[in-house]
């Protein structure tokens, strides 16, 4: 890997964290939507899928050591034992899939790639490491853990749709900054 | 600021990052058989002690799990109603001794020590030919450019607000895209003119 | 290439050499069919944006590579690229928050030296001399997000001091700074024995340099002394005001 793909992995992985202190916006279910998390997709889509993978799996190495860098400044070892720890474990692999997926619809506009990278990425894959966790540590069976898991999907399509806006918008303002085209 | 460290002297400081990681997942393991509610409360309590000796503020840190109050309700509402009391009690008091203890490792630890304590972890990444030392050299630079980009986000939101705002708020992620990106060149060209990252 | 740093870079043959030198950038041309021979300790570099200035300093350490005609450094080719140049030549950009790219003073300091095969204790033991040497010891440990801007700039000039190359080439270095820190910076660097070229935007900062280059569409519009040049150039500018 060269030193400039490195730097791009380690800067976006940076990114994530800034992108955590824009003040959540409420949502109809009560549940806040982060920006954070849309950087995840976003990540698949801006930087591919090996190199978005990479860049969300250090961001949660460096969660892990101890940096509060997931956004209302939480991080730390805890955050990998509490019933949302699925959650951040798949978030590299969320961005793997959302980018692979991105790449393969490349005919489609940027718009659509994204989105549809997103709802395979970031809700599909994401939730299974979700819902698997949820179930670890709380012993729920499959379909209750899913069950309460899902309250948070309505949330989650409206990031998809804001994902492909921002993949869209930067892609206008910099094609070549949209590594899946 | 970018670590959830507190400097201090405690013998938890003290214990060497390894052992702290080890005995932090002894105990997760341990915990599992246990199905009777009044048998972990002493570990609770336990636990609590561990942050009291932390020193003043100790005890407080305790509420690291407040955002997850609401879903703790959730879950342990639900056990009870579909199981029994003692089964909702034996799994709220598990998550949280096990998410305190993880935060108690990670509060009591230097980042640089863990990341000592972790890298013999990493080595089985040579095997895809992937060098632990670029790992720590991506680590370093994630450090250092946190808090530059936290800076540029904030100018942005204020200037967010200083032109009337709203609720789309999320829209300076498009900036801030484009401005790490740019940043990501520059840095990359300041690298190369310092020789680079040596693999060894 | 050589592994062993070379310990005495200011007294190597401090002669850069552009000899018919073309270069294009995103295949346009940048610079047409240059030539120039810098021996004087400081040298300035002034024109327009997009006159080539930046592109120019950037073949001097292997970051871009001439199209055709020949580039050296003292007794090195740049050609080589960029990691085989960075004890010979330092650079310094805009932006310090572009450059430093460790947590600590430290680091960034001694990152450089490790490049060059030092071990880590040699490294750490150069990168506090050097501190020592400006009299700033107390810097190693800090947070480099935690310094001014004027003091990130200076921890970027150590940081390429440390390597004691023969050449500084500053892009644009102070236009973050304001004016007392910027003063305080030229000062102390034109007490460096190295050679320096830098590019201003701010002409009063040049004055006193031994000599300056006007760029202007990728060719020498001028050369000589600043008393002759900055006016020149100044004057020039003023009848190019126009709309943006």
């Amino acid at each position: 890997m060269k030193d400039k793909s490195l730097v791009q992995i380690a800067l976006y992985a940076a990114l994530i964290a800034a992108l955590g202190l824009i003040p959540p916006v409420p949502f109809l279910t009560g549940i806040p939507i982060t920006a954070q998390t849309l950087g995840v997709m976003l990540a698949g889509v801006m930087l591919g899928p090996w190199r978005g993978f990479l860049s969300m799996a250090l961001f949660i190495f460096v969660v892990a050591l101890g940096a509060p860098l997931l956004s209302g400044g939480r991080g730390g070892l805890g955050v990998f034992v509490g019933p949302t720890a699925g959650f951040a474990i798949g978030f590299p692999f969320a961005a793997f899939a959302t980018g692979w997926v991105a790449e393969r619809l490349k005919r489609l506009p940027v718009f659509a790639a994204a989105l549809i990278g997103s709802i395979v990425g970031g809700i599909l894959l994401l939730y299974v490491f979700g819902i698997t966790g949820f179930k670890l540590v709380t012993g729920n069976d499959w379909l209750r853990s899913t069950q309460i898991m899902a309250v948070y999907i309505p949330g989650d399509l409206v990031k998809t749709v804001i994902t492909a806006i921002v993949a869209q918008a930067v892609y206008k303002g910099m094609p070549s900054a949209v590594a899946t085209r | 600021m970018i670590s959830l460290y507190v400097q201090r002297q405690t013998w938890l400081h003290r214990m060497p990052a390894g052992a702290k990681l080890i005995g932090l997942a002894a105990v997760s393991v341990a915990l599992y058989p246990v199905t009777t509610a009044w048998w972990l409360l002493p570990v609770l309590i336990a636990v609590a002690g561990a942050y009291a000796s932390l020193g003043p503020g100790g005890l407080a840190r305790l509420w690291i799990v407040k955002p997850l109050v609401p879903m703790f309700v959730l879950i342990v509402g639900l056990q009870w109603w579909t199981q029994s009391l003692n089964a909702a009690l034996v799994l709220l008091q598990r998550m949280l001794i096990v998410i305190w203890l993880a935060n108690l490792v990670t509060l009591t630890t230097r980042m640089e020590a863990m990341m000592e304590a972790v890298m013999p972890l990493l080595t089985p990444l040579k095997w895809f030919r992937v060098d632990p030392a670029r790992v720590a050299f991506a680590v370093a630079l994630l450090v250092r450019f946190v808090p530059v980009l936290m800076a540029v986000m904030l100018n942005l939101l204020e200037a967010w607000k200083a032109r009337g705002g709203g609720r789309q708020v999320w829209r300076l992620a498009i900036p801030m895209m484009i401005n790490a990106i740019r940043m990501s060149d520059h840095v990359s060209e300041a690298l190369a003119a310092r020789g680079g990252v040596h693999s060894r | 290439m050589s592994e062993q740093p070379n310990q005495n870079h200011q007294q190597a043959d401090p002669t850069v050499v552009l000899d018919r030198v073309s270069l294009l950038r995103d295949n346009q041309p940048v610079l047409h069919d240059f030539t120039v021979r810098l021996t004087e300790h400081r040298i300035g570099l002034v024109g327009n944006n997009g006159s080539g200035k930046s592109s120019l300093v950037r073949l001097l350490n292997g970051l871009l590579q001439p199209a055709t005609g020949s580039v050296r450094v003292g007794d090195q080719d740049p050609s080589d690229g960029p990691e085989s140049m960075a004890s010979q030549v330092g650079f310094i950009f805009q932006n310090p928050d572009h450059q430093l790219i460790f947590p600590t003073v430290q680091e960034e300091l001694t990152f450089g030296l490790k490049n060059l095969g030092l071990s880590r204790s040699e490294a750490e033991s150069r990168a506090q001399a050097c501190l020592r040497e400006h009299e700033r010891e107390d810097w190693a440990d800090r947070p480099v997000h935690s310094l001014s801007e004027g003091q990130k700039q200076l921890v970027c000039i150590l940081a390429v001091l440390v390597m004691q190359p023969q050449l500084i080439v500053l892009d644009e270095p102070f236009s973050a700074l304001d004016l007392p820190t910027r003063w305080h910076l030229l000062d102390w660097m034109h007490s460096l024995p190295q050679q320096l070229l830098m590019i201003s935007h701010d002409l009063d900062t040049l004055t006193d340099f031994d000599r300056i280059l006007w760029l202007e569409d990728g060719r020498l519009r001028g050369d000589g002394h600043p008393n002759d040049i900055l006016p020149a150039y100044r004057e020039a500018c003023r009848g190019q005001e126009g709309r943006l």
